[in-house]
């Protein structure tokens, strides 16, 4: 009796664990991959490796091609990729790395500071020349990657921002395509025209207020953060100028409604008005192009911002990039993962332009041989800029720390005088006031 | 057989706690200590990648005195609380008792009612429902044959929490079911006798149904106050994620996810989730403490 009541605890104590971890369903960021496998060091050999990135299932499948082909060339390294889409995919990468269980690889993007703020980054200084070839890397983007000293990050891709300009719409109004060169005054003006010759519905671009802050404020000589000094770049002034412009261009008309810019968010590709001939201009990294492309038998064609006193701030720039965890026990292979991902032609080719340009000579010339139609646009788009740059040189900027904290506070700034709720000063100061906070509480 | 009283008794006890073991293991081990970590938490400034830095009781100081978004946040998810349930428990209650009436095929609708409950807090249900509140999703589709040009309900800081107390009222289901059972014991009796001394339905429902249910209404009530103050998904998915537009789906739980998990700062997180849990202890002590004024037990001394 006694004994058959200790078997039915036991069987209820199970069922009931059971049902409470599957339960709870709270657990959407662990996962189940505690060690880091590699544990065979008797063999010394066989060594896993995991790998972490932002993107979609075409972008997922194309980078699990490009680890195959790794493993093919290194049988002793298994690499297992994981991806997250990207709203989610810091939250994701946060949580393994306070567990202590982030991947050995992870892309990062202008967020790369704050987590070489956090030391969580592996330094691949030592490896280099060894594992890590980067003789043939641009110089520009192996600085970017070097942080206080270190080299904590191997950029996978370069662009450079642009104004995407719907063709086909301008056409249709019948006005002249905006060339290079442009002024904002231009711009504003361009974006009124358009709207009122398409009438009803149709805007001439995309509130670019937010995504183009960091640029609007080196064409006045400032920048967003200054990583030399450790301070912000900008002025509360600087930045009421910039969103002066902004509001002064969405009361004349011409500038998409907050409204309609909450649903139809321009860095999502997918549901972006461009695509659907709403709105004719918008601002993105030049690698984006193929996927608006895409979506649309518009003719799509990219044009230089439009110039601020100094001229049109942009550089080409590291899109996103590689950088391996400090508490990796496979370091090396970290390493010689990287440079394979950056160096070998096979790999280039499998990738394409997805991250943005190849960052090695080599690997950019063979892209640009058998380059498409789109692919030649923004090759000729990253061109020009690159020359422009030759004249009118400007720092490649880094995110301040705290970015996300950040630019949730922007976004809220931009829709906070979008719908009418802040003046434009109000709510730059607040702005201002803000992320000086959130500068602080990152140092 | 010899065992003494004592014995018996322990023997009792031990039965006892070993079927409640499973329970006190994931009490101590899943909840308590979770519970006491955060609470240490709270008080130290934790970016989550470096040891955790003791700074007092700054976090609370910093919640209270700086922080517009904790205030907002809070309104924002009171006013949720406040609308919600209320809306939901006259629901569901409606509804059960159009389903008391001893219709046929009372099963299949209690089945079908319920399933929102079920389903309603997943991500899937929460997807949906951007695309039927959506610029041109189906409620505007609707409201256009009547001429009615609706606005984006999911992309106005005005409208959205409304879109999402709609999908918080549309899972009454559980609530129902607890009303349909609590109306199946109010006896019969009552209601003749009610209306052999003429009182109508209105006044029957009244004076007989709602004193008769009060303790469901006590228990859903409760229970209902505790899922709501908790609500994640349908402002996270419903919204941007990131509590946008304009803060208006930035309920106080998903600040507190953003603040931890998003912004490296789970010390203030954890600060959060305590004062959260002491609103929610607050609210539900004033429910059961006017409890005896409003809650009638049919089989308690002062009933009768």
């Amino acid at each position: 009796m006694k004994k058959r009541m200790a078997a039915l605890a036991l069987g209820l104590l199970m069922v009931v664990t059971a049902a409470c971890s599957g339960g709870t369903g709270s657990g959407g960021a662990s996962d189940g991959q505690p060690s880091n496998g590699g544990n065979n060091a008797a063999g010394g050999e066989q060594v896993e490796l995991r790998m972490m990135w932002w993107g979609d299932q075409k972008r997922a499948d194309i980078t699990n091609e490009a680890l195959k082909l790794f493993e093919s060339k290194y049988p002793n390294i298994k690499v297992v990729g994981e991806f997250a889409p990207s709203t989610g995919y810091f939250d994701k990468l946060n949580t393994q790395l306070a567990s202590g269980t982030a991947p050995d690889v992870f892309f990062l993007g202008g967020n790369v500071v704050d987590y070489a703020n956090k030391e969580v980054l592996l330094d691949l200084a030592p490896y280099v020349g060894n594992e890590l070839n980067l003789s043939d890397m641009d110089k520009s983007m192996v600085e970017y990657g070097t942080i206080k000293g270190k080299l904590l990050h191997i950029s996978a891709g370069a662009n450079a921002r642009g104004i995407v300009v719907n063709k086909t719409m301008f056409e249709k109004a019948g006005m002249p395509v905006p060339e290079d060169g442009w002024d904002w005054q231009e711009f504003a003006a361009v974006s009124k025209d358009i709207s009122s010759k398409l009438g009803g519905g149709i805007y001439g671009t995309y509130n670019m207020s937010i995504d183009g802050m960091d640029i609007g404020l080196k064409q006045q000589g400032k920048q967003l953060y200054d990583m030399e000094k450790g301070t912000l770049g900008f002025e509360e002034a600087d930045a009421l100028k910039w969103f002066q412009y902004w509001e002064d261009t969405s009361k004349a008309g011409g500038v998409v409604p907050s409204e309609l810019q909450v649903s139809n968010p321009p860095g999502d590709t997918s549901k972006s008005l461009v695509v659907t001939g709403k709105v004719a201009m918008s601002l993105i990294p030049s690698n984006q192009l193929a996927a608006l492309q895409g979506l649309t038998q518009d003719e799509l064609i990219m044009v230089q911002l439009p110039r601020g006193e100094k001229g049109t701030g942009v550089v080409f720039e590291s899109s996103q990039g590689l950088s391996g965890y400090a508490k990796s026990k496979h370091p090396k292979e970290v390493a010689t993962l990287l440079s394979f991902f950056i160096n070998d032609p096979d790999v280039a080719k499998t990738l394409g332009n997805d991250r943005g340009v190849p960052v090695t000579a080599a690997n950019r010339t063979l892209l640009e041989a058998e380059a498409n139609e789109v692919e030649k646009i923004v090759y000729d788009y990253t061109s020009r800029v690159s020359s422009a740059t030759k004249t009118e040189p400007f720092a490649v900027s880094y995110n301040p720390p705290g970015f996300s904290e950040y630019s949730k506070l922007a976004e809220t700034t931009m829709y906070e005088i979008g719908f009418g709720r802040k003046q434009v000063d109000a709510a730059v100061k607040d702005f201002y006031n803000g992320t000086l906070k959130i500068f602080n509480n990152n140092q | 057989m010899k065992s003494s009283r004592k014995a018996l008794g322990s023997q009792h006890n031990l039965t006892a706690y070993t079927f409640l073991l499973p329970w006190l293991i994931g009490f101590f081990c899943l909840t308590l200590g979770p519970m006491l970590g955060s609470l240490y938490l709270s008080l130290t400034k934790y970016n989550l990648l470096t040891p955790p830095e003791w700074i007092g009781f700054a976090n609370y100081m910093e919640i209270f005195k700086e922080d517009d978004t904790f205030r907002n946040s809070l309104w924002l998810t009171i006013k949720y609380v406040f609308i919600s349930v209320p809306l939901r428990l006259a629901f569901a209650l409606l509804v059960a008792m159009v389903l008391n009436k001893g219709i046929r095929g009372l099963g299949i609708y209690r089945t079908v009612y319920y399933i929102p409950s079920l389903l309603g807090g997943s991500v899937a249900i929460a997807i949906v429902w951007r695309q039927i509140f959506d610029g041109n999703g189906l409620v505007n589709q609707f409201l256009s044959w009547f001429g009615i040009q609706g606005p984006s309900w999911i992309s106005h800081p005005d409208y959205i929490v409304h879109t999402i107390i709609t999908l918080s009222v549309w899972q009454f289901g559980s609530a129902m079911v607890i009303f349909l059972a609590g109306l199946k014991q109010v006896p019969a009796d009552l209601y003749e006798a009610a209306q052999v001394d003429g009182a109508g339905k209105a006044r029957q429902f009244f004076r007989i149904t709602l004193p008769m249910l009060s303790p469901v209404i006590f228990f859903n009530l409760v229970m209902s106050i505790i899922n709501s103050f908790q609500a994640f998904t349908p402002a996270f998915v419903i919204g941007d994620g990131r509590g946008g537009p304009l803060d208006a789906t930035m309920f106080y739980t998903l600040y507190l996810y953003m603040k931890g998990f998003s912004f490296f700062d789970m010390g203030y997180a954890s600060a959060l989730a305590w004062i959260m849990l002491l609103i929610i202890g607050i609210f539900t002590g004033i429910i059961f403490l006017t409890s005896k004024y409003w809650v009638f037990y049919g089989d308690s001394k002062e009933g009768r």
